[in-house]
Formats: structure tokens, C-alpha cells, sequence
């Protein structure tokens, strides 16, 4: 297995109130699977996806990525794990205000090999004419292409997405959806966190969350 | 992508945050360095005029600014024969050699390479002694007519054999042969040309006028300086005596007051400067949030994200201590030669605080940087990367 998530439990404490958003979660994910987690909103499907990412350290249980325990590394080993192993892409975009397009999506390389292929992935996603445009400059759709370029340019194993299609039109999300599942026909392996019930069908494999625990696996 | 490349390309795209803080830098390494600057000034001033003091009394016209006697041309003149008639007096006695004196700034002197200084022309009368005192030596500076004696700083730039050129009031060339050039130390005399007294006059057309007299020998312990201030004055009401202690002692007190307000100022306008940059720093830090939760999602660790902040820090802290630099020493420049006429040529580029400028301000941006760059550094990803 590629990834395994051994009864993950997640609190956070709100004044004296303590809540518990993810609670004794588990599953594993292989290399090359499409998974997609539903769920109503605050059931823990960010916060799964970021203790998956290494950003977030759960209060008890393991994550194991290729066998090894990913957060009994140190934090300079987690941010490797991070360059190295995964892809995110985020429902705001997150680009860099005051680079372009090209610039923001280079910004996630990490090996000169690597650069050599924003050209190609950025003629593929309709956005040749676009590269020296800031990101004020773009609609919404071009943005969110161009942060799903910079999510898998550094050929990530992993590519975790979070609401990738929430602030985009029925067109947009067909285009980036297609993005995703050719970038999983590929090879690589997805987590996509959606409300959306068409998006997450696009998924091979499917679980929901209801208030902190996996409701249907 | 470099992060030295982002910081860049940063600095560039909020201007306005990159701005405040390098005028701090600047504000603050201005003030750093023209305070030290003139400070410096201040005592090489002092330090010339302390030389003088083993003249013992000078007297100068009435209502003389006595500080500025130095560093500004009094034109307040009188009589050459005054002089003669103190010699002469019955009722004078506190001193016996009296030397007339006209001194004057010469603000556009030509050296044998046609640069220009501003020099000090000194015209010394023959020295008349007390008729009524028991006759000793002379004292005072005896210059034979028709030459010259050059003070070190201006004898460097005129070489050996070639004689003292200086164009009169009307513009006319005169020469004179330098029968003496003196040595280093001897006050105003270093920057300045002693002349005798009647060449000076016809070159600058001031005949038979002199400014001060230069008491020397004067026995005036003991309160006997009292008495030689009513004597003068009962013969000139227009002229009054002075120790020369008191304008160095003026001096001196001018500089401690400098050093004074230096050792308040500096600290305090460079803590305010450091104050603002650390708010501007934690307000940068703010609205880069999501730039630093992105940054960590990409696997950048904490150093490179603490570099991110400092190095900014050091970019402006360096550009910021480099303008300061020239411009406080461009202030201290322009103020100094208002404040220090005597020593103005002093007030020159300090360069080893150059280096100190380019270490320490930096440094010190850097330090006001720290906290707001570890803030950045321990930024929640997870949390600033989901908010919408």
C-alpha cells in the first residue's frame, strides 16, 4: 500500500470545548487509485486531507507512506515528504500575487527536468498566451489550472485535492476534472475532497465522512 | 524558483511596505552618521582652539562674537594705531608685548594645481612693547615684507621654490616668497598664511586697519585680567579683552553638548526606527499568510521561510545604511561648514564607518525582522490554506 491511515483522531479545542473532527479513521490507498471523501460541512474532510499532506499533526494514530510513519519524522524530513510526495490544490488557488503564471507554477519545481515540462503542461491546459499574465490578470478557471499545473510539476506520487472545483463553473470543472483523471490515468493517486456528487463519481474509490468518522467505505 | 529571487520580486510588488522601512534605515543611519559625524568635527574644532591657549589675552572690537571669531571673517575692525597708543599708555600695564592683528577668510584661494580652498590670511603687525614694563625679546610672529609664512596643510600644496600667489581684491596676481613653512600644530596657522601686517592691508585694501590684538606676556592671574579689561576699556570704550580659555571653553561646551544630545538622539531615533520596522515587518507578515501556508505546503521548510523575512530585513537594512551613509555625511557636510567654519575641511567622509554602517544596520533590521519571521515560520499552513 502506498498510504495507510491507522485510527486517526483529531481534536481541537475552542475555549474550554474540545471537538473532535476526525475520530479513529482509517483506510489505505494504493498507488494509483482515485479516492474521493464527501461529507457535510465540518465533518473533517480538510482537516483528513491536510493530516495527510503533513500539515497537520493528528492527536493519535499513524500515517504510514510507504510503510514509514510520516509524522514520527522530524519537521525538516516532513517538509521533504511534502516537496518530494505530494500535490495539492486548493479550492482559493493560493497563487502568488506579484509572480506570473509561468513564475508561480515554477515555483513548485524542484528539479531543472521538471521546469522543462511547465511549457508543455501549460500549452496542454490552454494557457500559452496567458503565461506572463498575473494572476489578476486571469478569470478564475485560468487560475485554477495554473495551480493544478503547479501541483503535479513536481511529478508528485500523490495528488491531494481540496474542493479543487468549488469556485468554478460547470465548465471550468469539467476541464480541471479531466485534468485530474488523466493525471491519475498516469499513475498517479488522488484524494479529492468535494461536496460535489458529479465529481466525486469521476473517484474508482469512495468514502464519506459524517461527523468525524467514516460513514460509507 | 530562487527564495532570493521571491524576495525580490516582493520588495518590488508591495512598494509601499518596502518603502516605509528602508526610509527608516535611512532616517536612521542619516541621523547615525551625521551626528558622528560632526561630533567628530566638534572636537577637532575644540582641539585646534585649545592649541591657542598659551596665548594669554586677545582684544577685539566691542560686541564680538567671540565663537565665531574663527570660523566667520569679522569685519569689525579698528585702527592699527590703537596698538602704539596701548604701548605707549601710562594707565596699560597688565601686558607688555602687544601684537596687531588683521585676520581674515580667504574663501577662494587658487593652489599651484588650481584647486580651490578656503584659507586664513593673517597680517601681523610689528610687535609693539609695553614702553612703561621692564623690555624683554619679542613674541609675537615677526613676518619681514614681501614674504610669507605658509601653515602646513596649505604648504603640501604648493611645492618647494615656487612662491605664494594670491589674487587681490581687484583680481590681480601678487607673489610672495615663503620663507618659512611652518609645521604641523600651530592652530589657525595650519590652514592659514601669515603675512606682515601692511602687505595683508594693500592686498586687501583694508589700510591701516586691524581686528584684534594679540596680548602677549600678559600677568594677568590673580583677577589681574579685570584690571586689564577696565584699563583697555578706559582708553578704547569700543574694544573689550578676552582670555582666549573662553572661546575654547565655549568650544568644549558646545561639543559636550553635541556629544550630549548625540549620545540621546541616536538611540532614540534608531530604537523608533527599529520600533516602526518590526510593526511593518508583523503587518507583512500578516498579509503574507497565505504566501507562507503556500510555501510550506510546496515542502519549503521553516529556515527557508525565516530566510524569506530576513533576508528582506538585510536588503534594506544594507541599501537603507548605504544611502544613509552618504546622505547623513551630506548633511553633516552641509551643517558642519555652517556650525565649523574653522575645522569645515575636517568634516570629510568617515570611511571606516562605512564598514560599521554596512554591518550593523542590516544587523539591527535583521533583529527587528526576528520575531515577525518566526511568526511567519510557525504559520498553521493547514489553517491559512483553507480559510476562504
Amino acid at each position: 500500500m502506498m498510504l495507510e491511515l491507522k485510527n486517526i483522531t483529531k481534536k481541537y479545542r475552542k475555549g474550554e470545548e474540545i471537538f473532535t473532527v476526525l475520530e479513529d479513521v482509517s483506510f489505505v490507498l494504493g498507488k494509483g487509485e482515485f479516492l474521493s471523501v464527501t461529507g457535510p460541512s465540518g465533518s473533517g474532510k480538510s482537516t483528513l486531507l491536510n493530516i495527510i499532506g503533513g500539515l497537520i499533526h493528528p492527536d493519535a494514530g499513524t500515517v504510514l507512506f510507504e510503510g514509514a510513519d510520516v509524522y514520527e519524522s522530524s519537521e525538516k524530513q516532513l517538509s521533504r515528504y511534502r516537496k518530494e510526495n505530494i500535490g495539492f490544490v486548493f479550492q482559493q488557488f493560493h497563487l502568488m500575487p506579484y509572480l506570473t503564471l509561468y513564475q508561480n507554477i515554477k515555483l513548485a519545481c524542484h528539479k531543472p527536468s521538471q521546469c522543462l515540462q511547465i511549457e508543455t503542461l501549460i500549452k496542454k491546459c490552454s494557457l500559452s498566451s496567458l503565461k506572463n499574465k498575473f494572476p489578476s490578470e486571469l478569470s478564475v478557471g485560468e487560475r485554477q489550472r495554473a495551480a493544478f499545473i503547479r501541483a503535479i510539476i513536481s511529478e508528485p506520487v500523490l495528488l491531494l485535492a481540496d474542493e479543487p472545483t468549488g469556485n468554478l463553473d460547470p465548465d471550468n470543472s469539467t476541464v480541471l476534472m479531466s485534468l485530474i483523471q488523466e493525471f491519475n490515468s498516469n499513475g498517479g493517486s488522488v484524494i479529492i475532497v468535494s461536496h460535489d456528487p458529479g465529481t466525486a463519481k469521476l473517484a474508482n474509490r469512495h468514502i464519506s465522512l459524517h461527523s468525524g468518522r467514516v460513514a460509507i467505505y | 524558483m530562487k527564495l532570493l529571487s521571491l524576495v525580490f520580486k516582493e520588495l518590488r510588488y508591495r512598494k509601499v511596505n518596502s518603502s516605509i522601512i528602508l526610509l527608516t534605515v535611512i532616517v536612521a543611519c542619516t541621523v547615525s552618521v551625521a551626528i558622528f559625524s560632526l561630533s567628530r568635527a566638534s572636537e577637532n574644532e575644540t582641539r585646534k582652539i585649545m592649541r591657542e591657549q598659551g596665548l594669554n589675552l586677545y582684544i577685539f572690537p566691542k560686541g564680538t562674537d567671540l565663537i565665531d571669531f574663527y570660523t566667520v571673517n569679522n569685519l569689525r575692525v579698528f585702527p592699527e594705531n590703537y596698538v602704539d597708543i596701548l604701548a605707549e599708555s601710562r594707565t596699560f600695564d597688565a601686558v607688555r608685548h602687544l601684537t596687531g592683528i588683521l585676520q581674515v577668510k580667504y574663501p577662494d584661494w587658487k593652489d599651484p594645481n588650481g584647486s580651490s580652498h578656503q584659507i586664513m590670511l593673517i597680517g601681523y603687525k610689528d610687535e609693539a612693547m609695553q614702553r612703561f614694563l621692564p623690555q624683554q625679546e619679542i613674541m609675537g610672529t615677526d613676518v619681514e615684507k614681501g614674504t610669507v609664512h605658509v601653515g602646513s596643510l596649505l604648504s603640501r600644496n604648493i611645492p618647494e621654490g615656487v612662491p605664494f600667489r594670491i589674487a587681490d581684491k581687484d583680481g590681480r596676481i601678487h607673489e610672495f616668497r615663503i620663507s618659512k613653512r611652518l609645521e604641523e600644530g600651530r592652530g589657525i596657522t595650519d590652514q592659514g598664511v601669515a603675512f606682515n601686517l601692511a602687505d595683508l592691508q594693500a592686498l586687501l585694501g583694508m589700510e591701516g586697519q586691524i581686528n584684534k590684538i594679540e596680548a602677549l606676556g600678559c600677568v594677568c592671574h590673580d583677577g589681574r585680567i579685570k584690571n586689564a579689561r577696565n584699563q583697555v576699556q578706559s582708553i578704547f570704550p569700543d574694544l573689550e579683552v578676552t582670555e582666549i580659555s573662553s572661546i575654547a571653553e565655549a568650544r568644549e561646551n558646545q561639543r559636550l553638548m553635541m556629544n550630549k544630545y548625540g549620545a540621546f538622539l541616536i538611540p532614540f531615533v534608531v530604537l523608533s526606527c527599529l520600533l516602526i520596522t518590526g510593526l511593518l515587518f508583523y503587518q507583512n507578515v500578516s498579509a503574507r499568510s497565505r504566501e507562507t501556508g503556500l510555501l510550506k505546503a510546496l515542502g519549503t521548510d521553516r529556515k527557508g521561510i525565516l530566510f524569506l523575512f530576513l533576508a528582506k530585513a538585510f536588503i534594506l537594512g544594507l541599501t537603507g545604511g548605504i544611502a544613509g551613509f552618504f546622505i547623513g555625511n551630506a548633511v553633516a557636510g552641509y551643517f558642519g561648514r555652517e556650525i565649523f567654519r574653522f575645522t569645515a575641511a575636517d568634516i570629510r567622509i568617515l570611511w571606516n564607518m562605512f564598514i560599521y554602517t554596512v554591518i550593523i544596520f542590516p544587523l539591527l533590521w535583521m533583529l527587528a525582522s526576528w520575531v515577525p519571521a518566526l511568526i511567519a515560520s510557525r504559520t498553521d499552513a493547514a489553517k491559512i490554506l483553507s480559510e476562504e
